[in-house]
C-alpha cells in the first residue's frame, strides 16, 4: 500500500487579495511535509471556474512547484482534461515531458475529460466529443514521447511528422492513468492497460467487485503505451487525531464540506442531454460516501478517526484490493493548517508503519 | 461556503397560490409532450434572482419548460414554466416564481394541487420535423419564444429534468405561510430528441425574473413521456439560509 495526497485546491469566499496565496502556499507546505514523512505521491487536478470548489486550472504548474520543493514524493496530473479545446495532445506531451524532467522522473501521468457544464460550456466543448477525444489522446501521446518523431492523421487532430520534445526523463514514459468516476471506466482503463485512478469512494464491496474486473481485464489488454500499468489508486479523505471522537467531528466536517461544495457544480448531464454522460460522475458519489452513516459514525471506507480507526479502514482496502490511497486532506480550509499537518504527522508515525512505510525518524520527531 | 440569493420573495406573495392543504394525492398524465430550452443568463443577477435559502448555480442558468398534455382530470391543456436553476442545499434545483397555462381548470388544480404559481395565458407547443416551437402570449404580448431547432433522436435516459421550487402560500396552524413547494414528477420517457437551442422572445418581467438576461444557449430538448405529478414531501423556507431552510413534511 502507497500513501498520497490529492489537491482540488479549493479556496474560500470572500477572497482577498491573498486568499489564493495562502492556500497554494498551504497546500505546498503540506506536500513538502508528506515528502518528509515517507508519502509517495501527490496528484492535482485540473479544474476551471469552478469557484471555490478548485482553483487548480494549472496543476502542471503547480507540480512543479512540488517538484522543486521535495525529494522524493511522485508527481501526478489528476488529471490532464485530454479535450482539444481546454489542451491540444500536443502540449499535453511536452508539458508532461518538462515536468518529468524537472522533477527527475516522477512523473505520474492522469488523463480524463472533465464533468461540468461550467468548465466544458466555457471551453465550448461538445460534450458528445470528450470520451472519443480523450480515446484518441491517450493512444497519441506514448507515441510521442517514444518515437523520435511523430506524425499523425487523426480525428481530434492531426499533425505532420515533427519531433515532439523534450521526451520524459522515465523510460520508455511514465506511467500512465485515467481517472474513474463513473462505473465501467475502471473497464476502459483495463482494456488500455491504464492505471485505475478511482476518484470516488464507492463501499468495500462494490469496489472490491470493480477491482476484480479490471484486474481480470486487464490480463488481456492492448496497452496504449509501452508498458502495462496494473494500479488500483483511490481517493479518500484523511483526518487523523488521537480523540476518536474530534476527529470524526472534524473529519466529518472536512467531508461534509468538500461535498456541499461538489453538489453547487452543474454536471454536464443536468444540463446538456448526451449519452457520453450517463452518470453524474464523481459529484454524488461522493456526497452518498460521505453522508451514508448514522449520525455521529463515520462511512466505513473514509480514513477519518484515531490511527487505529484508521489503519483498520486502510486494511481494508488492502484486502479489496487497492495500491493506493489519496487523500484530500482540507477544503476551503476548514480545517487549520497545524490541525491538517498534525493529522499527516501522527498518520505517518502510527497509520504509515502498519503498511510497511516508515517515514524518515527526524521527520516524525517534529510533531 | 456557495454564494446565496439575495431576494426578498415576499413581494411577490401576491402572485403566489394558496395551497389549502399539502395531501395532493399524486397522479399521472400519459403521452405528455415536453419541450425544455436551457441558457445561461448573466451573472449580473446571480445572486438577485434567488431568495437566500438557495445557492446559485456556476454559471447561472435558466430554462423554459412546455408541456402539451392531450388527456388529464382537467381536459387538455399547455403549459409553459421559466425556472432559474438552483441549488436547496446541495440538491439541484429550479425556481418557478410564475408559469402559464391555456385552461383554467389545469391551472386551478396545479396552483392548488402542487404550488405552481400559474395564470392564464395563451401557451401552444408544437413539434414540427424541423423544430419543436414554444410559444406563450400574455395580455397580448409575446412573452416567450422558445424552440428546438433541427430534432435529432436521443434515448430518454440522456434526459435529466431539474426538480421544481414553487413559490406558493400555504394555509398552515391558523396562519399563511410563503414557501418553495418542491415538485419533482417522474417521468417514463417513450420518445426523446434534442437540438439547437433558440430563445427568441423572452419578457424577463413577464415571468417574474426581472433580472434575468439571457446570454448563452445551452440545450434542448423534447420529450414524449408520462409524468407522474407526486406527492408533496418538502418544503423550503426561502427566508431562511440554506442548511435550516429545508422541511421534511411528516408524511414522508
Amino acid at each position: 500500500m502507497k500513501f498520497g495526497l490529492f489537491f482540488e485546491i479549493s479556496v474560500p469566499r470572500p477572497w482577498g487579495p491573498d486568499t489564493e496565496y495562502r492556500v497554494y502556499q498551504n497546500c505546498l507546505e503540506q506536500v513538502r511535509l508528506a515528502d518528509e514523512l515517507g508519502f509517495d505521491q501527490v496528484w492535482a487536478v485540473e479544474h476551471h471556474f469552478l469557484e471555490e470548489y478548485s482553483h487548480c486550472s494549472a496543476p502542471e504548474l503547480f507540480l512543479t512547484a512540488c517538484a522543486m520543493q521535495t525529494k522524493h514524493i511522485r508527481v501526478g496530473h489528476g488529471i490532464v482534461v485530454c479535450v482539444p479545446q481546454f489542451n491540444h495532445p500536443i502540449r499535453v506531451a511536452e508539458r508532461a515531458a518538462v515536468l518529468d524532467i524537472l522533477s527527475g522522473g516522477r512523473l505520474e501521468f492522469g488523463t480524463g475529460r472533465s464533468a461540468t457544464w461550467t468548465e466544458l460550456g466555457g471551453f465550448q466543448a461538445d460534450p458528445d466529443e470528450t470520451k472519443k477525444t480523450w480515446d484518441e489522446y491517450v493512444r497519441v501521446i506514448p507515441k510521442m514521447w517514444t518515437q523520435e518523431r511523430f506524425g499523425y492523421r487523426g480525428r481530434a487532430f492531426s499533425m505532420p511528422k515533427r519531433a515532439v520534445l523534450p521526451k520524459p526523463y522515465q523510460k520508455p514514459h511514465p506511467p500512465m492513468w485515467v481517472a474513474v468516476t463513473s462505473p465501467g471506466t475502471e473497464l476502459d482503463a483495463a482494456e488500455r492497460g491504464l492505471g485505475s485512478l478511482g476518484l470516488t469512494f464507492g463501499g468495500f464491496a462494490e469496489q472490491e467487485q470493480r477491482i476484480a474486473e479490471y484486474r481480470r481485464r486487464i490480463r488481456s489488454c492492448e496497452p496504449v503505451g509501452e508498458f502495462v500499468n496494473e494500479q488500483v489508486n483511490t481517493v479518500n479523505f484523511l483526518f487523523c487525531h488521537e480523540d476518536r471522537e474530534y476527529a470524526i467531528r472534524t473529519g466529518q466536517r472536512l467531508a461534509g464540506t468538500f461535498n456541499y461544495l461538489a453538489e453547487q457544480l452543474l454536471t454536464a448531464r443536468q444540463a446538456y442531454p448526451t449519452r457520453s454522460y450517463p452518470s453524474l460522475g464523481l459529484l454524488p458519489a461522493l456526497r452518498r460516501e460521505a453522508t451514508s452513516a448514522p449520525e455521529g459514525q463515520v462511512p466505513e471506507g473514509l480514513c477519518i478517526g484515531d490511527p487505529d480507526r484508521i489503519v483498520d479502514v486502510i486494511k481494508k482496502w488492502e484486502s479489496v484490493g487497492v495500491d493506493r490511497i489519496n487523500f484530500l486532506l482540507n477544503a476551503i480550509e476548514t480545517i487549520p493548517q497545524e490541525e491538517v499537518l498534525a493529522s499527516l504527522r501522527l498518520f505517518a508515525r502510527e497509520v504509515m508503519p502498519k503498511f510497511g512505510v516508515r517515514p524518515p525518524a527526524a521527520a516524525v520527531e517534529v510533531s | 461556503m456557495p454564494l446565496t440569493g439575495t431576494r426578498d420573495l415576499s413581494s411577490l406573495a401576491g402572485d403566489a397560490p394558496l395551497m389549502p392543504a399539502l395531501d395532493t394525492e399524486p397522479i399521472t398524465l400519459e403521452g405528455v409532450e415536453v419541450l425544455q430550452v436551457m441558457e445561461e443568463i448573466d451573472d449580473a443577477a446571480i445572486t438577485s434572482l434567488l431568495p437566500p435559502a438557495l445557492h446559485p448555480t456556476i454559471p447561472p442558468t435558466l430554462t423554459a419548460v412546455f408541456w402539451r398534455v392531450r388527456l388529464s382530470p382537467w381536459g387538455p391543456f399547455e403549459l409553459a414554466q421559466v425556472r432559474i436553476g438552483c441549488r436547496a442545499g446541495a440538491r439541484p434545483r429550479a425556481l418557478l416564481l410564475r408559469a402559464f397555462c391555456n385552461s383554467e381548470p389545469a391551472a386551478e388544480a396545479l396552483a392548488r394541487g402542487w404550488g405552481l404559481p400559474v395564470v392564464s395565458g395563451d401557451v401552444r407547443m408544437r413539434h414540427y420535423y424541423d423544430r419543436v416551437v414554444g410559444r406563450v402570449v400574455a395580455a397580448g404580448k409575446l412573452v416567450l419564444e422558445a424552440q428546438l431547432v433541427d430534432p435529432e433522436a436521443i434515448s430518454g435516459a440522456d434526459i435529466q429534468y431539474i426538480a421544481n421550487l414553487n413559490l406558493a402560500r400555504l394555509e398552515r396552524n391558523g396562519t399563511v405561510q410563503l414557501r418553495l413547494v418542491q415538485f419533482d414528477p417522474e417521468y417514463v420517457f417513450h420518445k426523446a430528441e434534442r437540438g439547437r437551442p433558440e430563445l427568441g422572445a423572452f419578457d424577463a418581467a413577464a415571468w417574474n425574473v426581472p433580472d434575468a438576461v439571457p446570454d448563452w444557449p445551452i440545450s434542448a430538448s423534447y420529450a414524449l413521456c408520462d409524468i407522474e405529478l407526486p406527492q408533496i414531501r418538502y418544503l423550503v423556507d426561502p427566508a431562511k439560509p440554506p442548511l435550516q431552510a429545508v422541511e421534511r413534511l411528516a408524511h414522508v
